[in-house]
């Protein structure tokens, strides 16, 4: 092999030895499938505008009271009553109705008036990120010169604040509290799971039979029984971390256990005792040598698991054992909509669920992308 | 001359299983010097590995020394002053501690029969090579000159591109073609023979007193074999290094070592000079095992092999007397059954545990 490149000819070969690393590969493999792809971009998508900038997607800030109390959605038109086409989409004025006889209120389209939809127009102000000051919004109608003016792309609640707007930022907490949640679970669990899978023996008892019981008891009464135990006087925000500490406390152990199953067969290959016979410790072995080897399982695991996630919190807070009002997330959200009333009445408030739909789809396709590409020298 | 680098003394390895008790090395002894090679061959399973993983005190559960001594005549400083030993038994460290971790790796090197899953798949050559580098806070680099510099290399930490030149030095000395691509390469880039020889450039990084070479050229071909060994050997000579060459090729082992040891069941039972024990080996089981080497021209077609008669007993349940007496051709009746052999000179600088030589 040596001889024989020292004896190739003496032509040189100008040749860029590429080095393929693990993760080009699985980037490679993971760009050709489409749909986990389409998967990675939506979530992305979702989180950017979700997360970091939903103030400046929805129209109005979140406390932005109008006076349309549980308005049905406003209907875009491009084609005004007198049949012209207008480029510019627009929106009609709305005038109250109310029926004293049957005791609703419902809203009629006022022709007579027109708002032109606009991207990029100065409404609210509120901080961008936290800390930049500003005043536009992705899209909405000019307030400033006619107060009346207002678009309700998703309806609104009963206390007038736009729906859509309702959806964006409790988006941010339900799915931060996935995101963070699972990140936290995987600590918990791979480095409960590694030591347990490395040393074996009382830790291993020990690690195994607690996860046991933990996962023994019922999610619900154990989330509840945790849930009653956050100290009612806390700040909204303390409760939420509290409540990504349980959902992880609660789910750590699967993923534990299969960590553990991939290093009892880890430590026993050669470069765990190459490793220690270069003098490693314990810690540098299971950290840096055996828990890379586990990473694309845990990947793909976590992947698939914050749907869950997300879900369990929208169960709780549903139930009102997770996240309150005045704190907005999607199980705050459609605790409004859990009424027969509701459903009748003002249905557009079942808007989150779509949202939800498509988040954890997003998720269950890049997760199982990321299952194929993760084993790029697999066939398929 | 020859100074003792590690004396294994009365060593006495055992594993306690469900099925009872082995022992897997059973009262060894031997010495390895200082910048010299001891070749250790012997059958599989005769107890060859564990003694260099006892070496290292690196014995896999549930293994146990459970007596005996293992001598190790550290030396500090790397200038070569004499009367600087300090003594080790490394038998007695604390499993896992610190004393034991600074000499795995940093003063007794180890590489292995499977050069193809003895490098982590996550990392590149280079960083295999620094690690071992960073792990004994070793510095090779030093600015000529400058002698405030020098104190502090000791424990400074390498930069990047330092740590890379070092890779790429360790890389060119153990022959792998363009070392400077060769160091980003991963393990599944590598062929076996280059995987081996990164390991030895990883085992060499730290300058050890020894290397432990537990069957290094097993899993490779012929040619890439004899690539290998010469490069070990051009390497003791000039870092002076000992070796502790473990195999099962006596072909090999020839070639390579200056003193062997043959080995069954856990027990040395001949020791001398390679070339006193090729020409005239002593105890019935080396000669056996010569006798198994196939030779060209020596047979007649169709003669067939010698072979060693018998299988290696039970580990459970050993022979009592000499441990080889079932399979030995010249068995004597009612000694070799009954009288475990003692070690005894048969001639100069060559031992054998064979009651042949021991007077009735």
């Amino acid at each position: 092999m040596a001889v024989a490149e020292q004896n190739a000819p003496a032509i040189p070969v100008k040749q860029k030895q590429v080095s393929q690393s693990y993760w080009s590969l699985v980037w490679w493999k993971f760009r050709r499938n489409r749909v986990a792809l389409i998967g990675g971009i939506i979530l992305v998508a979702f989180y950017v505008s979700f997360v970091f900038v939903p103030e400046f997607v929805s129209p109005y800030a979140l406390e932005h009271i109008s006076d349309y109390v549980e308005a049905k959605p406003t209907r875009i038109h491009f084609v005004d009553q007198n049949g012209k086409f207008h480029i510019q989409p627009f929106v009609y004025g709305m005038t109250r109705k109310i029926d004293v006889v049957a005791r609703t209120r419902t809203y009629v389209e006022d022709t007579t008036v027109m708002y032109p939809i606009s991207l990029f127009v100065h409404g609210d102000a509120y901080k961008l990120l936290g800390f930049i000051p500003t005043d536009l919004h992705l899209y909405g109608v000019d307030q400033k010169s006619d107060p009346k003016a207002i678009i309700l792309l998703m309806g609104s609640d009963a206390l007038g604040r736009d729906w859509f707007t309702r959806i964006m930022i409790g988006g941010r907490l339900s799915m931060m509290i996935g995101l963070i949640g699972q990140i936290m679970t995987i600590i918990f669990g791979t480095v409960l799971g590694v030591a347990s899978g490395f040393y074996g023996g009382t830790i291993d008892l020990v690690i195994q039979r607690t996860t046991e019981f933990l996962s023994a008891i019922p999610d619900i009464p154990l989330f509840m029984a945790l849930a009653a135990a956050i100290p009612t006087f806390w700040t909204p925000i303390a409760v939420y971390f509290m409540l990504t500490v349980i959902l992880s406390f609660v789910r750590w152990g699967g993923l534990a256990r299969q960590v553990r199953g991939l290093i009892l067969s880890l430590r026993e290959r050669e470069y765990a005792l190459a490793a220690k016979s270069a003098g490693a410790s314990d810690s540098r072995i299971m950290f840096r040598h055996l828990l890379p080897g586990t990473m694309s399982h845990v990947i793909v695991i976590a992947t698939l698991a914050i749907p869950s996630m997300i879900l369990t919190e929208t169960a709780l807070s549903w139930l009102g054992l997770g996240l309150r009002p005045p704190l907005t997330s999607w199980g705050v959200l459609l605790q409004d909509a859990a009424t027969v009333r509701a459903i009748h009445t003002t249905p557009w408030e079942l808007w989150t669920v779509p949202f939800i739909l498509v988040i954890i789809l997003a998720y269950n396709m890049l997760g199982d992308g990321l299952r194929d590409a993760l084993d790029p020298y697999g066939s398929r | 001359m020859s100074e003792p680098l590690i004396e294994v003394k009365d060593l006495h390895v055992e594993f306690d299983v469900r099925a009872g008790v082995v022992k897997a090395v059973d009262g060894l002894t031997m010495t390895i010097n200082r910048g010299k090679t001891l070749g250790v061959i012997g059958e599989s399973g005769c107890g060859k590995s564990v003694t260099a993983r006892a070496i290292l005190n690196m014995i896999p559960r549930p293994g146990k020394i459970t007596q005996g001594e293992i001598i190790y005549h550290r030396r500090r400083g790397k200038d070569g002053q004499a009367g600087l030993d300090d003594i080790i038994d490394l038998s007695k460290t604390e499993t896992d501690g610190k004393v034991i971790r600074s000499i795995r790796g940093g003063e007794i090197g180890m590489i292995f029969q499977e050069p193809m899953s003895s490098l982590t798949p996550v990392y590149t050559a280079g960083v295999h090579i620094n690690e071992a580098v960073s792990l004994h806070h070793l510095t090779p680099v030093r600015k000529v000159g400058d002698q405030i510099a020098e104190q502090v290399a000791a424990h400074r930490n390498v930069t990047k591109e330092e740590a890379r030149e070092i890779a790429i030095k360790m890389l060119r000395r153990v022959g792998i073609p363009k070392p400077d691509q060769r160091v980003d390469s991963y393990p599944h880039q590598l062929s076996g023979g280059q995987r081996q020889r990164v390991m030895i450039a990883i085992a060499l990084s730290c300058e050890p007193a020894m290397l432990i070479a537990d069957e290094p050229t097993t899993a490779l071909d012929v040619s890439i074999e004899a690539q290998i060994l010469d490069i070990m050997r051009e390497l003791q000579e000039t870092a002076d290094m000992a070796i502790m060459f473990i195999t099962h090729n006596l072909g090999v082992i020839a070639s390579m070592a200056e003193e062997i040891v043959v080995m069954y069941m856990g027990k040395v039972v001949e020791q001398g000079k390679v070339l006193e024990i090729f020409r005239d080996p002593k105890h019935p089981y080396t000669q056996a095992l010569l006798k198994s080497i196939p030779q060209l021209g020596k047979k007649k077609m169709g003669e067939r092999l010698a072979s060693i008669s018998g299988m290696t007993p039970d580990p459970f349940n050993l022979p009592t007397g000499c441990v080889f007496h079932p399979r030995c051709p010249m068995f004597m009746p009612g000694r070799c059954d009954k009288v475990a052999p003692k070690w005894t000179q048969v001639a100069e600088g060559h031992y054998a545990s064979c009651l042949l030589y021991e007077e009735a």
